[in-house]
């Protein structure tokens, strides 16, 4: 029974890492086509995708809607975690399931309904429409990250610093944030490559300036050329090393209590 | 500060940002459904015509059967995949798990884009799996059905979603007292019993939730059936899209976009019900 189940979770990995594996093959490869057999091994891709000025400029428009979209729902993120799992809320199950809706309405129909409002606010689109859109779909995940995090802290400890004398603020202070900073690490981190790697909201929310995952797509759409095989595995190593880092941030934080 | 204002305190930004970004644009999406487009204006004359169209026309409902359809077979094939996955997660892994758990959610976090993007690669007729099969001599010609068709949509889509499966699978198992299966066994029930009364129940809310997360995902896919589907890319998404570029039809696709909110709320709400249900059997067992 065990070896079956190892054998299931060895295909099921498998299957999970195929896709990933096949890009990063055909990305060192020297054949236009990507198909087998390999032809030889080269470094041409890369050269071309970092040399590429037009995708230059998509990854900084990335970082520019990326680093606030992290930051607002950080933010956001931890004062409905602690809402939700510290301190009493009035009418806590409404306010959760608020928090779920972005996440459970299809991301398409977020998107127009957010651009019939911004038009009929007047609201031209813009990187801040962008940065408004991709945060309350992000919210979801970055209030979850850090609610897991709240709940392995020991309430004891908040009720040692009430009797030492210490206010709801200096022991929020003093012992609830010290032990919920991994947990906004992780959170910011796991944002950050969620806000740079959405395309939907990006796309219809956005003005001239064109992040990466829009450029991307649109050379998607006409030629499959080997060289967005590069692309794709400078991302994918880009947010495995972000995300390897904040879930090990995260896990820290469960030993330490 | 008492603890209730404070909560009611840090609760208020995160209701006005949602409020503003969230319900109020899902508000207007609303009104728009009951007006009409007059030649290049919208008529603000509020009207149920739109949603009398989408009952009357046999394509849009067939979209949206479809959509739902999907929907509920992926969320089956995920389960019956990630079910195994998550008991060996919580219960052989022993010091693994962390890593394994990580190492299911890395890919989700490369991009719709990206994985559509490799699976293109391997699905094409030049792609990875017909030039390997031609090169091993087990077919002559490549299979040409598997780019660009619903198979590849659903692969894809299985792909994509499966993560969630397991993790809410995996929650379910983690909090599954091995005692229940020991007592069972121990009363001599075989373990196609022990699985169908012990353990398929205690772990029916995660298959619930797991099963909730990938069904509202797939009905909300909009890249992947675009990109991958061909011809049979066209989904009740898309539609609403066409309506709101091309189509210039804001209201219909308004009214299409709150049916489909409308059964996608009902699905929740009956959900979780079915969740609270089964929580409620898994204490009592």
């Amino acid at each position: 029974m065990s070896r079956l189940g190892t054998l299931w979770v060895c295909l099921v990995f498998g299957f999970m890492y195929l896709p990933i594996a096949m890009i990063a093959l055909f990305s060192v490869n020297t054949s236009d086509v990507m198909a087998f057999p390999l032809t030889g091994v080269t470094g041409q891709w890369f050269a071309e995708i970092l040399g590429d000025g037009r995708l230059g400029g998509g990854f900084l428009t990335t970082l520019a809607v990326a680093f606030p979209v992290a930051l607002l729902t950080t933010l956001l993120g931890a004062a409905a975690a602690l809402a939700l799992s510290f301190y009493a809320t009035r009418f806590r199950v409404l306010f959760a399931a608020l928090l779920l809706l972005p996440f459970l309405v299809p991301r398409l129909i977020l998107a127009v309904a957010q651009l019939i409002l911004f038009k009929e606010l007047g609201v031209s689109r813009s990187l801040l429409t962008v940065i408004a859109g991709q945060s309350v779909i992000i919210l979801p995940f970055t209030t979850v990250i850090v609610a897991s995090v709240l709940i392995r802290i020991d309430r004891r400890l908040i009720e040692a610093a009430a009797d030492l004398g210490a206010s709801g603020w200096s022991s929020f202070r003093r012992v609830v944030l010290p032990l919920m900073g991994n947990g906004l690490m992780a959170a910011w981190v796991i944002a950050f490559v969620l806000s740079s790697s959405e395309y939907v909201l990006t796309a219809f929310l956005s003005g001239r300036q064109q992040a990466l995952s829009v450029l991307v797509a649109s050379d998607f759409r006409f030629d499959l050329s080997p060289s967005l095989n590069a692309l794709a595995v400078l991302i994918v190593l880009g947010n495995i090393a972000l995300v390897v880092i904040a879930e090990a941030i995260r896990h820290r934080s469960g030993r330490l209590n | 500060m008492r603890p209730q204002s404070a909560g009611t305190w840090l609760a208020l930004p995160v209701v006005a940002a949602l409020g503003a970004l969230c319900l109020a644009p899902l508000a207007i999406l609303f009104a728009y459904s009951f007006f009409s487009v007059d030649f290049v204006t919208i008529s603000h004359d509020p009207s149920l015509k739109n949603y009398a169209r989408i009952l009357q026309s046999e394509t849009y409902r067939g979209l949206i059967a479809r959509a739902f359809g999907s929907g509920l077979l992926v969320a089956a094939i995920t389960a019956v995949i990630g079910y195994p996955v998550a008991w060996f997660l919580a219960k052989r892994a022993g010091a693994a798990k962390t890593m394994l758990l990580t190492l299911l959610l890395v890919p989700l976090y490369s991009g719709d884009l990206l994985r559509i993007f490799a699976w293109r690669v391997l699905l094409g007729a030049e792609g990875a799996i017909n030039r390997s099969l031609i090169w091993l001599g087990a077919i002559d010609a490549p299979l040409q059905g598997l780019l660009f068709s619903p198979l590849a949509t659903h692969i894809a889509l299985t792909y994509n979603y499966l993560p969630f499966m397991v993790i809410g699978l995996w929650l379910a198992f983690e909090s599954l007292d091995d005692a229940w299966l020991e007592a069972a066994a121990d009363l001599g029930a075989p373990g196609r019993d022990r699985f169908r009364r012990v353990t398929l129940p205690l772990t029916a809310p995660g298959l619930i939730a797991g099963g909730l997360m990938v069904f509202v995902m797939v009905v909300g896919d909009y890249l992947t059936p675009q990109l991958l589907g061909g011809a049979s890319g066209v989904t009740v998404i898309s539609a609403i899209n066409d309506l709101f570029g091309t189509a210039f039809d804001w209201p219909l696709g308004s009214a299409i976009a709150w049916t489909m909110l409308a059964i996608l709320m009902l699905c929740f709400g009956a959900g979780a019900v079915l969740i609270r249900r089964s929580s409620l059997v898994a204490e009592g067992a």
